[in-house]
């Protein structure tokens, strides 16, 4: 059994001044693990302050579980004496790869749904959580492709991995609202269909809708559709970790609280459901209007703490 | 591992590290139409240009943030055409964006066509010791009474360990204050500096970077204690002149308080 831990935030450079220095009521903060996998220094001074006050889970973005080469040894060896060090409840990283031929591409690049992809994924997913000595679970990506070899969906695909390899989903439920976009599928059978037991933590975040398709910018609130999709998933799933995440444009502190607190009633009202309310609607949700159109990029975990931003005596 | 879906990534791969369009590259093109399914709104083509014009941005991006001194030398132009080559040439091979630039000094000595070479070699190591040092291991100063506490009789044997967040370059141009300047200008012009050979020691203490030029004699001693050398051999090495050996003899002492005080010492090991 893994901890509920309410709804958190993620943590982000922009926001450590004030964490450290208002220490606000926050159920929890996710970090991206890469940024804290270096040697010493302010990312892990900070992060050694923030675990002084609150509870703090990992999130990675690097490690391309289902890529040609198998999984880097280093990097998970680095990866476990972090976990170490947060004493994460869980550890997770997403359905993707990464990165081919030695050259690391630095992107989550959607699988092919095959049973070949299938079996490789569940090996070194189980093979992963065994080293790790905690629970894993893998995040659905939000994509912007489709390949002609996949032979199932992407909730069957990411169904049989977690069920082969024992381990836990983080549910991204924006990503499924992006994807479902994208890709044309109907994202409350999406919701409906994946194994709820297994669903460790949700995560919400905001999209930016460029006509043609939408892009996971992690920009802005979350929208009313895709808080509708989480409260449905909360009625069929229970009470589950939610983490926001606001990665462009990251706004003052207290915002991203307040986009916290939204999630939060979502959260009671599927709740609510759960116990004998309305069940989820079987209608297909409608995206919002295009906004802006300037943006075509995305990026995880927001800016990494960097020399470049350090005032150099 | 050489099967269906390892070959699909690799392909997948190739492409979006090109450097163009996919539209005009029919090999890619072509690439793209047998393996990505599209649909009506976007085609194969477009599907995959999402994730090769992401690769670009996301890339070019993490150099401009991690080298500003090296764009702010190049200008914009110059600066494009190196990133491309770079990237083109040195796949990221690294989990972390972090490590992304460590190949570029290599390029650079390389790049004769570049306006300020030997400056822009200067600018990239100086820029990749900042990231180094930036988040090092952390290793506690040495307390200076300790230094004071080494017997008279051991001392040439002793060996300093000089702190992992520590980094000497010899560089020809004054690339610290320069890069100190681009970064304070936003978009006013700078103007390039006369060669000036500088010894910087670049090192992080309670949490911020310094960079710290120091003489010819004494980067050499450093340095031979940074490789492991006792302090007798050090000094020796560094004592290449009757002059170098007056200032060694007239400076030791107040260098070795200093680098301490600084926390570049963080630990004194004696037979």
């Amino acid at each position: 059994m893994v901890p509920e831990l309410g709804v958190g935030v993620g943590l982000r450079v922009p926001h450590y001044a004030a964490i450290l220095a208002e220490q606000p009521p926050v159920d929890f903060f996710e970090i991206i693990s890469e940024n804290f996998m270096v040697g010493g220094g302010k990312p892990l001074y900070h992060l050694d302050r923030v675990l002084e006050h609150y509870r703090v889970v990992q999130h990675g973005v690097s490690l391309g579980i289902a890529g040609p080469e198998e999984p880097d040894r280093a990097y998970l060896s680095q990866l476990k004496q972090l976990v170490r060090r947060t004493k994460t409840p869980w550890v997770s990283d997403h359905f993707c790869w990464c990165g081919a031929g030695g050259a690391h591409l630095h992107d989550l690049l959607p699988i092919p749904y095959t049973q070949a992809a299938v079996r490789r994924t569940a090996e070194r997913a189980r093979m992963i959580q065994d080293f790790l000595e905690v629970p894993f679970a893998l995040e659905n990506t939000s994509s912007y492709l489709t390949y002609r070899s996949s032979t199932l969906s992407e909730w069957e695909f990411i169904a049989e991995v977690a069920e082969r390899a024992d381990i836990g989903l983080l549910f991204d439920v924006n990503n499924v609202y992006v994807s479902a976009f994208n890709h044309g599928f109907d994202a409350q059978e999406f919701v409906r269909s994946v194994p709820h037991r297994r669903i460790l933590q949700i995560h919400l975040a905001g999209h930016t809708n460029l006509g043609k398709y939408i892009i996971d910018t992690h920009r802005g609130s979350v929208s009313e559709d895709v808080l509708e999709l989480y409260r449905q998933t909360i009625a069929l799933a229970g009470p589950i970790s939610t983490l926001i995440e606001w990665d462009d444009e990251i706004p003052e502190l207290a915002v991203l609280l307040a986009e916290a607190e939204r999630a939060r009633a979502a959260r009671d009202e599927g709740l609510a459901r759960r116990g004998g309310g309305s069940q989820p609607s079987t209608g297909k949700a409608t995206p919002a209007a295009p906004q802006r159109q300037d943006a075509t990029v995305w990026q995880q975990g927001g800016p990494r703490e960097s020399a470049a931003n350090e005032a150099v005596g | 591992m050489s099967d269906v879906l390892s070959e699909l990534q690799r392909g997948m791969a190739r492409a979006l590290r090109h450097g163009g369009l996919l539209e005009r590259e029919p090999q890619l093109r072509a690439f793209a139409l047998e393996h990505i399914a599209g649909n009506d709104r976007v085609s194969p083509v477009e599907q995959l240009e999402i994730y090769r014009e992401q690769f670009w941005w996301r890339h070019t991006s993490s150099l401009v943030e991690d080298f500003p001194g090296l764009g702010g030398i190049l200008g914009q132009a110059e600066w494009e055409k190196l990133v491309e080559q770079y990237l083109k040439e040195v796949p990221p091979n690294s989990y972390t964006l972090r490590d992304l630039g460590a190949g570029l000094p290599e390029l650079i000595a390389r790049a004769s066509w570049l306006s300020h070479q030997a400056l822009c070699l200067d600018m990239a190591r100086l820029e990749l010791a900042y990231i180094e040092v930036f988040d090092a291991p952390d290793a506690p100063p040495l307390a200076p009474e300790r230094l004071a506490q080494i017997p008279e009789d051991t001392f040439e044997g002793a060996r300093l360990v000089i702190a992992p967040a520590v980094r000497l370059l010899a560089v020809r141009y004054p690339v610290a204050d320069l890069r100190r300047k681009l970064r304070a200008a936003d978009d006013e012009p700078v103007a390039i500096p006369e060669p000036a050979p500088q010894h910087l020691v670049v090192y992080r203490r309670e949490l911020r970077l310094w960079d710290m030029p120091v003489s010819g004699v004494a980067f050499t001693f450093l340095s031979a204690l940074a490789a492991g050398k006792p302090l007798g051999a050090a000094a020796e090495l560094s004592a290449t002149s009757p002059e170098a050996e007056q200032e060694l003899g007239a400076s030791i002492g107040e260098w070795l308080r200093e680098w301490t005080v600084k926390g570049l010492v963080s630990d004194v090991q004696t037979q």
